[in-house]
């Protein structure tokens, strides 16, 4: 166990674990959308977990540091806050709010993430940029909605973890970065039908069966 | 290394060496004349190739004798194709032209090779002292120079091992291997050499931590995934002169105790990718480089095509490239020298910082130390392009000011424009003005002014360039290349893109400046990788020292340089421009020029592309085009009726 | 004598034979992930784009997903999905083009032929694509058509190349017709 101090309070965390973890199992809140617990690797991508820690001389990622004993935390400087509501709003600007239709309306990280930052659901003065077609409907089972998803990767993840292989990738680059199940159509095999653990593990519903795609 | 191997492998390539410098000395004592050709990618599309086919042709018809050497490139761009003549038994040194086409070469050939006559008007200038003609050191473009990178550049033929070896090279090897890998590191450290990547981290210090670092294997990788868009040095040192960096190479691997070297090489450089090759199976040949016992110790070469991604230029995405991945960066720590290739330490350093390691083992620290400034160490080459007289590859000491560098030996801005500033370190580099020309080069001086060292790339920008549109230019190619793993770069950069298309195209809006510096500042703090976090500066920088260019843009829909196009328009004067004289007509490539009732010329807006070709095509004596901003400011010529 | 026949075989090989010679290739690696990229550029200098197929039989070498191929082909830029044209056109977008004009040499490209930067021409005789920097500064602006670099360009030069390409291309077309013997 390593004690550290978070917002002036002391809190208790097991070894080797990332100080987003340790924040996360004593109730205190940290924006995060990218991150599984036991992760030994996160990716670090989605760039809203920061922190500031005494002797850093900028915020830094939660999930890629390990707690350590001794180690002053503050998880709601202004500098933080202005890091997480600009990293929201780019979210914002390309994400299809329409939760009212939307599968994952309220259990949906975002809408959390707006109550806590008291931020709308809006992309603020930047432009909106939604993607068309809206819907990829290529594999046999599953749906991927681009414009609900913010490139977790959560999904990738549990496939490989599952498989071995992931049957799901990142595909094109940069702003064009989408999931893609390329080359699924041709494997009708059983694997995905039994699994789904990416629909279950999506966090905004960007990927759904086909029969559940609307609410 | 074994050291009681020490010896026999001194023997050996001593040996090797004496065959270089034999196989040289028969070459220079050939009566023959020798006619170098500078044959690296920018010789070649300068028409290198037309000349040389010219040279052996004219050579046949005139039933003369030569050698053709194929050369790489000296990195004077702006006198390509580059030939140098040693013609010994004309009594005149070995000689230096410029421009040399087709019909020169024929020229050359016919009253240099058969008649003695070296058409001094075609001669820059002689490569060796003499008392005829003034030596090419005898002007700034070269004088000034300070070669320990691209010594050789130019001069040996980068296809040939024994040029390089005659020349003194693998010299350094050799002495390298007979120290103990912690001498090496700390001659290393005691250069105070710094990674010419970018960021300027200490390499001796990188060496030691990879050399200290657990793993049953470890990498070198050479970095020549040269991604900026306006540099080209490394491309240019690999052509010319691979076995300078596969020794630097060989020198790290067996520093760290790897066992892998890796040349990382862009494939869209094709020619650099074939001379490596080349290089390294020419090495393996004599048996200094091989696996297990085949070499002078253990080490295995190999090249590796760099698929297209600027963002594998950073450390982490270019291993994960190398693994077989998306071209992704992961978070630093672990670093790669702890945890690289495959989970083993490995080092990757650039192609000069590895290109500068042979000279500082075989000069000492202390040698490399005296040139240039305190804390940056050596020389630096610069790839000088845009408004320059003299563009090219330049490589200066550190500590030289940008003055000096643009002004005296780059010849300055040409067409009697002013300077406006100089874009340093590319995409993630910054505009200086003139208020910074005194600014020395090194790695913190230019940090200091908002610039950065970056890949060296270094565009000099004119009255006519607009610093809006430059920074537009920047945020579009990182935004492009960004790999989109995390948000702030993924969507950030996308939408600091809008603003600058909509502030370019007239339609910029109150409020759209602090956006856009809140942004940038906040895609620099919160980006995972290098080149988030710098591709804020080309606009971070323009903002600091050409607000008021932002701000004509913005209020009065004006683009000052006149660059951005849908704020410019061009006329023609009908006070000058000539009755009857159809020059610009043909230029135009939109046929958007008609011919008034007056027989005179004049633009229909509605088509023209505002390419300034007709501009350009106008008579001087009639200099009668216009180019206005905002394109309100032209005046209305109606297009006649057609009867 | 029927060169179109032979000629559209050289640039689109059939299926099969393109199963056939993909195979062939794979031969030369073994099915190590490192592997991956140098694989997908072997099979791209051969047919000068990556056809599903291709895709899909790299992915069962290697002994991952077709997913995971693609992923990584769609990542890097000099990965294509189309066969390019006979001529493909580069024009170089890098920083010392585009402050010389380097844009309205594309801009003048795409009006001349019809097509944007990323398309083939119905005819499949020219593609356009814009890179950013081949590397020839003191040149710029630059294209490069086919493998020849054409330095200094200016709008007025486009049309004259388009030009030479198809009066090349006519004067083969005219040759054919006029060779005796077999008919076509």
């Amino acid at each position: 166990m390593v004690r550290l101090v978070v917002n002036d309070l002391e809190i208790e965390a097991e070894d080797g674990i990332s100080v987003l973890e340790a924040c996360l199992n004593n109730g205190i809140y940290i924006p995060n959308l990218c991150f599984i617990n036991g992760m030994s690797s996160p990716p670090v991508s989605c760039r809203m977990c920061f922190v500031e820690i005494e002797g850093e001389a900028r915020p830094v990622s939660s999930c890629a540091v390990k707690a350590t004993d001794g180690m002053k935390v503050r998880t709601d400087t202004e500098q933080v806050r202005g890091l997480q509501r600009t990293a929201f709003q780019l979210l914002m600007s390309v994400h299809d709010v329409d939760c009212g239709r939307c599968p994952a309306n309220k259990r949906c990280p975002l809408q959390r993430i707006a109550v806590f930052l008291k931020v709308p659901l809006r992309p603020g003065r930047l432009e909106k940029h939604l993607k068309n077609p809206d819907v990829d409907n290529v594999h046999p089972l599953i749906d991927y909605y681009p414009n609900r998803c913010m490139l977790c990767g959560k999904c990738i993840f549990v496939c490989r973890e599952k498989h071995g292989q992931p049957r799901m990738t990142f595909a094109k680059r940069g702003f064009e970065t989408v999931i893609s199940f390329y080359g699924e159509k041709d494997l009708s095999g059983p694997a995905c039908k039994e699994c789904l653990a990416c629909i279950d593990i999506c966090p905004v519903r960007a990927i759904v069966t086909k029969d559940q795609a609307v609410e | 290394m074994n050291p009681a191997n020490r010896p026999e492998m001194t023997q050996r390539f001593e040996a090797i060496y004496n065959e270089a410098v034999a196989r040289k000395k028969a070459l220079n004592e050939s009566s023959q004349p020798m006619i170098y050709i500078g044959m690296a990618t920018c010789g070649l599309a300068a028409g290198a190739l037309e000349t040389r086919q010219s040279f052996e042709q004219t050579l046949l018809e005139e039933d003369l004798a030569a050698i053709i050497r194929p050369v790489g490139c000296i990195g004077h761009c702006y006198a390509e194709p580059v030939v140098i003549i040693d013609h010994p038994s004309s009594g005149f040194p070995p000689l230096f032209y410029q421009q040399v086409t087709p019909g020169k070469a024929k020229m050359l050939v016919k009253s240099f090779l058969a008649g003695g006559d070296p058409l001094f008007e075609h001669v820059l200038g002689a490569m060796k002292a003499n008392d005829m003609v003034p030596q090419v050191t005898d002007f700034p473009r070269f004088s000034q120079e300070e070669r320990i990178v691209m010594g050789k550049c130019g001069l040996i033929d980068p296809e040939d091992i024994y040029d390089y070896i005659a020349e003194g090279g693998y010299l350094s090897l050799i002495k390298a291997l007979t120290l103990s890998q912690d001498e090496i590191i700390k001659e290393i450290k005691n250069s105070g050499l710094r990674g010419r990547g970018g960021a300027g981290f200490l390499t001796g210090r990188k060496w030691g931590l990879a050399k200290d670092a657990q793993g049953l294997k470890k990498f070198v990788i050479c970095n020549a995934d040269e991604g900026d868009p306006g540099a080209y040095m490394d491309r240019t040192i690999l052509e010319s002169n691979p076995h300078q960096v596969l020794e630097g190479m060989a020198i790290c691997a067996y520093a760290v105790g790897a066992t892998e070297a890796i040349a990382y090489v862009r494939s869209e450089y094709p020619i650099a990718v074939k001379r490596v090759v080349t290089a390294i199976s020419q090495a393996e040949e004599l048996g200094l480089f091989g696996e297990g016992a085949q070499g002078f110790f253990d080490i295995k070469f190999s090249v590796f095509k760099g698929s297209g991604a600027f963002v594998c230029g950073e450390e982490t995405a270019l291993i994960q490239s190398l693994e077989g991945n998306r071209g992704m960066p992961r978070h630093r720590p672990p670093y790669p020298v702890q945890k690289g290739l495959n989970g083993h330490p490995t080092v990757i350093n650039n192609v000069k910082t590895l290109a500068s390691v042979p000279a500082i083992i075989n000069k000492g620290a202390q040698w490399y130390r005296d040139i240039g400034a305190r804390q940056s160490p050596g020389t630096a080459i610069f790839s000088v392009v845009g408004s320059v007289v003299h563009p090219g590859l330049v490589e200066i000491p550190m500590g030289v000011t940008l003055e000096t560098l643009i002004f005296d030996i780059c010849g300055g801005i040409p067409n009697k424009k002013g300077f406006k500033a100089v874009q340093i370190g590319g995409p993630s580099g910054g505009c200086l003005p003139a208020d910074f020309l005194a600014t020395p080069i090194d790695f913190d001086s230019l940090s200091g002014a908002g610039a950065m060292m970056g890949s060296g790339g270094m565009v000099v920008m004119d009255e006519d360039t607009c610093m809006v549109n430059v920074a537009r230019y920047f945020v579009d190619f990182t935004q492009k290349e960004s790999c989109g793993k995390c948000t702030f770069c993924r969507i950030g950069t996308r939408h600091l893109l809008d603003i600058l298309d909509r502030i370019t195209k007239g339609e910029g809006r109150e409020g759209d400046l602090e956006q856009l510096e809140s942004l940038a500042l906040a895609i620099k703090a919160g980006s995972l990788c290098g080149l988030g976090k710098t591709a804020p500066n080309p606009i971070l920088t323009s903002l600091r020292y050409f607000r008021d260019e932002y701000e004509a843009h913005i209020m009065e829909k004006r683009c000052p340089a006149g660059m951005c196009r849908k704020l410019t328009a061009y006329y023609i004067d009908l006070d000058r421009c000539a009755r009857g004289c159809d020059a610009c007509v043909g230029s135009c490539p939109v046929e958007a020029i008609f011919t008034t009732k007056n027989r005179k010329k004049g633009i229909d807006q509605s088509l023209c592309v505002k390419c300034g070709e007709c501009m350009a095509a106008c008579p001087q004596q009639y200099d009668a085009v216009r180019k206005v901003s905002p394109p309100d400011k032209a005046p209305v010529i109606e297009r006649p009726v057609e009867e | 004598m029927n060169y179109s026949a032979s000629e559209e075989e050289a640039g689109l090989p059939d299926k099969i034979a393109l199963e056939r010679d993909v195979a062939a290739r794979l031969k030369g690696f073994d099915n190590h992930r490192r592997n991956l990229i140098p694989i997908l550029q072997d099979i791209q200098d051969h047919f000068l784009y990556l056809a599903p197929e291709a895709i899909l039989m790299v992915a069962e070498h290697i002994g991952i997903g077709a997913s995971e191929v693609y992923g990584v082909a769609t990542f890097y830029n000099q990965f294509r999905f189309h066969p390019p044209g006979r001529h493909p056109i580069k024009v170089c977008l890098g920083t010392a083009c585009h402050v010389r004009g380097g844009d309205i040499i594309l801009e003048n490209f795409e009006r001349k032929l019809g097509i944007s930067d990323g398309e083939t021409t119905t005819d499949r005789e020219f593609s356009i694509e814009r890179v950013a920097c081949v590397g020839c500064c003191a040149l710029a602006p630059v294209a490069v058509v086919d493998e020849n670099i054409q330095g200094h360009m200016a709008p007025s030069k486009v049309e004259g190349i388009v030009l030479g390409y198809k009066i090349e291309r006519d004067r083969i077309d005219r040759e054919r017709e006029n060779e005796p013997g077999e008919p076509a």
